[in-house]
């Protein structure tokens, strides 16, 4: 066969200009040392990794380097890292990377990961892996730099995604791919319309994704590759929620996606020790969870939203301030309220105002004391977030708060006040993300999700690689209330917080069901009675036991199995 | 290259170069930089302008390399040199750059006889198969300008025979009957011969992948009536993928004159 046969001809251009004119002719010595150069910068062979050999600072673990190598040799360089959180996904992407570089397939390359993972990302390339990655700040920037790492939000807008349209890329690599699981949206399109020759999606959730979102992201990566649209969903029902039932189908995606447990790779992890800590409340507390409580039998007043009393109960567990900002919300944003509305709202603003004291700030303030050392506060509520700083600042505690929305900047500068000088990090649920604080090992969890995935992402946060102690976590919960069933319920009874990363979202994958927060709401909101209420719960844990089993049934038939 | 060759790879560099070596000791090497090899590699193009519009002293900088951190002095300043460090390549680099081209004579001990000097031709090249992996290889071709002979490995050759950059006395060079550039494409010709007798199953498995995925990419944009943009996109990615390619750069090379019973 014939095969294109290249010769760089500007060489010989210049040679043969210098014989004209007699030189300049080179260094004998320097001639010599050019060949012993080059002699050592030759590559053997197609397969096995050169990078590792370039990366002296850098010891990966064995099953980072077998995901480099797949990815190189058996995926041709397209592929989805689906590895448990805090296996290092990160180390994986980055020696490709540089595996590429060496072997001069790759020179321009785009990274695109949350805003506030810019600054890591670069960091971690340049100091682990001496690739001059720049996070991108100004314009020019796309044109004149070859590894440029940016947020998708900042890369889809013009004039940045008119420039980036017109680069050559060798290389995307995409973190946090989960979220392109739907074809709608805006960042979908761009990331489609992006020419990928090599390309890696990073991600740590994909198998709980519906079969849908399945679809989208691997014909993001290699299209036609589960078929084209109509054809896969005449096979697979649309919203069918589990990759497992279909052999096949598993066998095609594993094709395109590695995913590494954390029981798989052999690690010593560090154990996560759990601790639940009831909070008796204050009268006035338990006046305030009442009154609201009993909302819900006082029938249309606002608009029968089983979902706003369900979300000030929860309030009313977290902090005074989190109730008190939602009904001056409510009682703004209702158009010509009612007086008999107005009433109720000042009726339960009264309360609130009654409310002299926050239960489980007091206990917080004593765990903090006493464990003397950095710890990471969670909370939903941006409300609680700022009275919680308040509140330590009032007992000499340095705490600094983060918040997904904050500006990439900002939450670099947070973590680092945090490592560096504040003793307390007091996080919102959108703040949890996408920030790695393994320097700390004590969580508080303020408040509780809903959403177990959520919780699994906060611990994530410490429990992960890097991280050398025990991982202590502390769960509030206010006695009787919906919290504390939730937190016996769901996670005391299914020791959901013990599980390893990982086995969690496979046993939700598990469950044909839906959402598990979407039965809670349905638990709480719907039921009638405290009975109703209880077998509902009941019938949902056992559900999630019954998975549990199952996948550990699973897991014994088929040891080894990735 | 293990630290010991990269040790004295720089000291050698820098010794080519000449640059004075402040200190070379175990496990680090202090060099002061001529003017010229501190534009070559210090990037501070707006100092020396400055210089040399004001016409100050010039004052190039002086550089320590740690080659071994367990065996140089524990507070010694200095950039920590390895095989992967973005200055040892840019170093790299320059020795190729300053290096590309080059005529020798072979210093021979004739005496009181006027000795003939035959034209070589050496080109230093480096192969590279590219697709989707890449694999290289280094050959060094060297020809003689007047008989037409071939040799390969000519390099390794060349390191046994004494050379000079200036003509040694009592000698006397021939002249080419093969012109340099009919002499390259001999050598290019040749390669290409070379190369087509190669067994090329990385290519046609590459071309296996590429259709591969070709397939899957139509299968998906067969529904699509309109003429699709991403469709095309796609394609010339996977072009720019899989396509199998090879490419042969040139190191260096040059003349070399050399005496009859040289090779």
């Amino acid at each position: 066969m014939s095969i294109e046969i290249e010769f760089d001809s500007s060489w010989k251009d210049d040679f043969l200009h210098r014989i004209e004119n007699d030189g300049p002719w080179g260094n004998w010595e320097l001639f010599k040392l050019a060949i012993n150069v080059e002699k050592h910068l030759v590559i053997p062979d197609f397969k096995g990794l050169l990078a590792p050999g370039h990366l002296p600072n850098l010891t990966p673990l064995p099953h980072q380097l077998e995901t480099a190598k797949q990815v190189i040799e058996n995926m041709n360089g397209k592929a989805i890292l689906a590895d448990e959180v805090g296996l290092g996904k990160t180390i994986e992407a980055g020696l490709i990377l540089k595996e590429y570089m060496i072997r001069g397939l790759v020179k321009k390359v785009l990274i695109l990961v949350p805003a506030s993972l810019v600054t890591q990302w670069s960091m971690e390339l340049n100091n682990k892996f001496f690739i001059p990655a720049i996070s991108q700040r100004k314009s020019y920037v796309w044109e004149q730099c070859d590894v440029v790492v940016s947020s998708i939000d900042t890369a889809k807008r013009n004039p940045h995604r008119d420039i980036i349209f017109k680069q050559d890329y060798d290389l995307i690599i995409i973190d946090e791919a989960h979220k392109l699981k739907n074809n709608k949206t805006k960042n979908y399109e761009f990331v489609q319309n992006l020419k990928k020759k090599f390309c890696l999606l990073l991600t740590a959730t994909p198998i709980q994704n519906r079969i849908e979102e399945i679809f989208n992201l691997v014909s993001l990566l290699k299209p036609g590759h589960l078929g084209s649209e109509t054809a896969f969903f005449e096979k697979y029902k649309r919203d069918a929620r589990s990759l497992n039932d279909n052999e096949h189908l598993k066998e095609l995606v594993n094709k395109v996606m590695i995913r590494n447990r954390r029981a798989d790779t052999g690690i010593e992890w560090t154990k996560r020790h759990v601790e639940t800590i009831p909070i008796e409340c204050t009268a006035e507390e338990k006046d305030l969870y009442e009154s609201i409580t009993d909302l819900k039998s006082e029938g249309n007043w606002i608009q029968t939203s089983s979902f706003s009393v369900m979300t000030l109960q929860r309030e009313a567990c977290s902090s005074r301030e989190a109730v008190f900002y939602t009904l001056k919300n409510m009682l703004q944003k209702k158009e010509n309220p009612t007086p008999a509305f107005e009433e109720q709202i000042q009726y339960l603003i009264k309360k609130v105002e009654a409310v002299q004291k926050n239960s489980k700030a007091e206990k917080a303030l004593e765990l903090i004391q006493k464990v003397n050392d950095k710890v990471i506060i969670f909370t939903e509520y941006r409300a609680t977030q700022m009275y919680l700083q308040w509140y330590l600042k009032q007992h000499g505690i340095s705490s600094v708060p983060f918040r997904g929305g904050f500006k990439r900047g900002k939450k670099d500068w947070m973590r680092e006040l945090f490592q560096k000088h504040a003793q307390v990090l007091i996080a919102t649920e959108a703040g949890g993300e996408g920030i790695n604080l393994q320097f700390c090992n004590h969580i508080i969890n303020f408040d509780l999700p809903w959403n177990p995935m959520r919780l699994e992402q906060r611990i994530g946060r410490i429990h992960r690689l890097g991280q050398e102690k025990d991982v202590m976590i502390y769960n509030f919960a206010i006695q009787n209330t919906v919290e504390e069933h939730i937190l016996k319920l769901l996670y005391e009874k299914i020791h959901l917080f013990e599980k390893v990363i990982g086995e969690l979202d496979d046993i939700l994958t598990k469950l044909e069901f839906g959402n598990i927060e979407d039965h809670l709401i349905d638990i709480f909101g719907q039921s009638a009675s405290e009975g109703e209420m209880r077998i509902k719960m009941e019938n949902l844990s056992s559900m999630i036991e019954f998975a549990q089993t199952m996948k550990e049934g699973e897991s014994h038939a088929a040891a080894g199995n990735s | 290259m293990q630290q010991q060759e990269i040790h004295n790879f720089l000291l050698n560099y820098f010794q080519s170069n000449d640059c004075a070596i402040v200190e070379n000791g175990p496990g680090y090497l202090t060099v002061q930089l001529t003017v010229e090899l501190d534009k070559e590699l210090m990037n501070r193009p707006f100092y020396w302008h400055y210089l040399e519009k004001t016409g100050g002293v010039p004052n190039p900088m002086k550089l320590t390399f740690i080659t071994n951190q367990d065996a140089a002095p524990d507070n010694l300043k200095g950039e920590i040199i390895h095989f992967g460090s973005p200055r040892l390549h840019q170093i790299f680099a320059s020795t190729k750059n300053l290096a590309s081209y080059i005529r020798l004579y072979e210093n021979h001990r004739n005496q009181n006889k006027q000795t003939p000097l035959l034209p070589w031709l050496c080109l230093n090249v480096k192969i590279s198969y590219q697709c989707d992996r890449k694999r290289d290889i280094f050959k060094s071709i060297g020809l003689q300008l007047i008989n037409g002979k071939m040799v390969e490995d000519f390099h390794d050759r060349l390191l046994e025979i004494q050379l000079t950059p200036k003509i040694p006395d009592y000698s006397f060079t021939l002249s080419p009957l093969v012109k340099p550039q009919s002499g390259m494409t001999r050598i290019e010709t040749y390669l290409t011969s070379v190369i087509e007798k190669e067994d090329h199953s990385w290519a046609l498995e590459a071309r296996e992948r590429w259709d591969q995925d070709l397939r899957l990419l139509h299968h998906f944009y067969e529904d699509m009536e309109d003429e699709n943009e991403n469709y095309e996109t796609e394609k010339i990615a996977l072009k720019e993928q899989y396509e199998p390619k090879i490419n042969i750069s040139f190191i260096n090379g040059g003349l070399f004159y050399l005496t009859e019973k040289a090779l």
